[in-house]
């Protein structure tokens, strides 16, 4: 029943909000990205249907969005432990709860950035795809620099992740 | 009477349509090959499989044995192979493009199929 000053027992709540954060924005983000360019495939797939095949590549990427959210849950749920039964107080210091609360965060809220960029690229990229296929190189530069706003946020997390051993 | 009359003008009918043939296309075959080709279908389904097994499989693959816990180093490596299944989609979905266009002078069906719209 230690209940520290370093490590008091709201902190797993902490912890666990960063947990929920980062998939629940991720996915959010991700969701979005595939409903907007499946719209996009709707559209171009009457048209041309052989187009679909490269249309889909905004969607495999609000995929990776996702993966993004799911990795870094994964690495934020290892560090949590519950408190030992008999009497001693969970070793979760506050300082751990607020770095993975930022780990969640900092994952969760660029995939919903990412994921919001590419669902509008998505979308009108394709259908401007349909009618010009010069815009297909483009289409796919403009989407992996709206992805890597999502990877800055998994690697600032999991760097954000590592000070936890410490 | 009215019965008669209406028995004639059914047989005229049918045999109008037998005659004339209002549907010339009931002697053919009609087209029922599927309208996406089965190894395009496979290599979307291994991609669908891929983006769910490769990256968190790769994670808990290498978080005990390669890295020996350190599970940074597994996330990163999550991300990475992540992106390396998209890297492939795009070398394959651009590959099948070149090759359509190869094809392009035999590829009867396909330029059937947008004219038949």
């Amino acid at each position: 029943m230690a209940d520290s000053e370093t490590a008091p027992k709201f902190a797993p709540f902490i912890g666990m909000a960063g947990i929920a954060s980062a998939m629940i924005f991720g996915c959010m983000g991700a969701a979005y990205g595939t409903a907007k360019s499946g719209i996009g495939i709707a559209g171009v797939g009457t048209f041309r249907p052989d187009l679909i095949m490269k249309c889909l590549i905004p969607v495999v990427m609000s995929g990776i969005i996702a993966v993004y959210a799911l990795v870094i849950s994964v690495l934020i749920a290892q560090d949590l432990t519950p408190p030992s039964p008999n009497g001693g107080g969970s070793n979760y210091s506050l300082f751990s709860g607020f770095m993975h609360l930022a780990c969640g965060l900092s994952v969760g809220l660029t995939g919903l950035a990412a994921g919001y960029c590419i669902g509008v690229v998505g979308d009108k990229g394709v259908r401007s795809y349909m009618l010009q296929s010069r815009v297909f190189v483009g289409m796919v530069l403009i989407l992996i620099f709206g992805e890597v706003l999502g990877l800055y946020g998994l690697i600032v997390a999991l760097i954000l992740n590592t000070k936890s051993k410490g | 009477m009215a019965t008669r009359r209406i028995i004639s003008q059914e047989k005229t009918l049918l045999e109008k349509d037998d005659s004339i043939g209002s549907s010339p296309a009931a002697n053919e075959k009609s087209n029922i090959a599927p309208a996406v080709p089965a190894s395009v279908i496979f290599k979307l389904l291994a991609f669908t499989l891929a983006m769910i097994v490769v990256p968190i499989g790769s994670y808990f693959a290498t978080v005990d044995t390669l890295f020996k816990g350190n599970s940074t180093y597994a996330g990163a490596l999550a991300a990475i192979m992540a992106n390396a299944v998209l890297i492939g989609y795009i070398v394959v979905a651009m590959a099948e493009d070149q090759s359509d266009q190869l094809e392009g002078g035999s590829g009867k069906p396909k330029t059937d199929n947008k004219k038949d719209r």
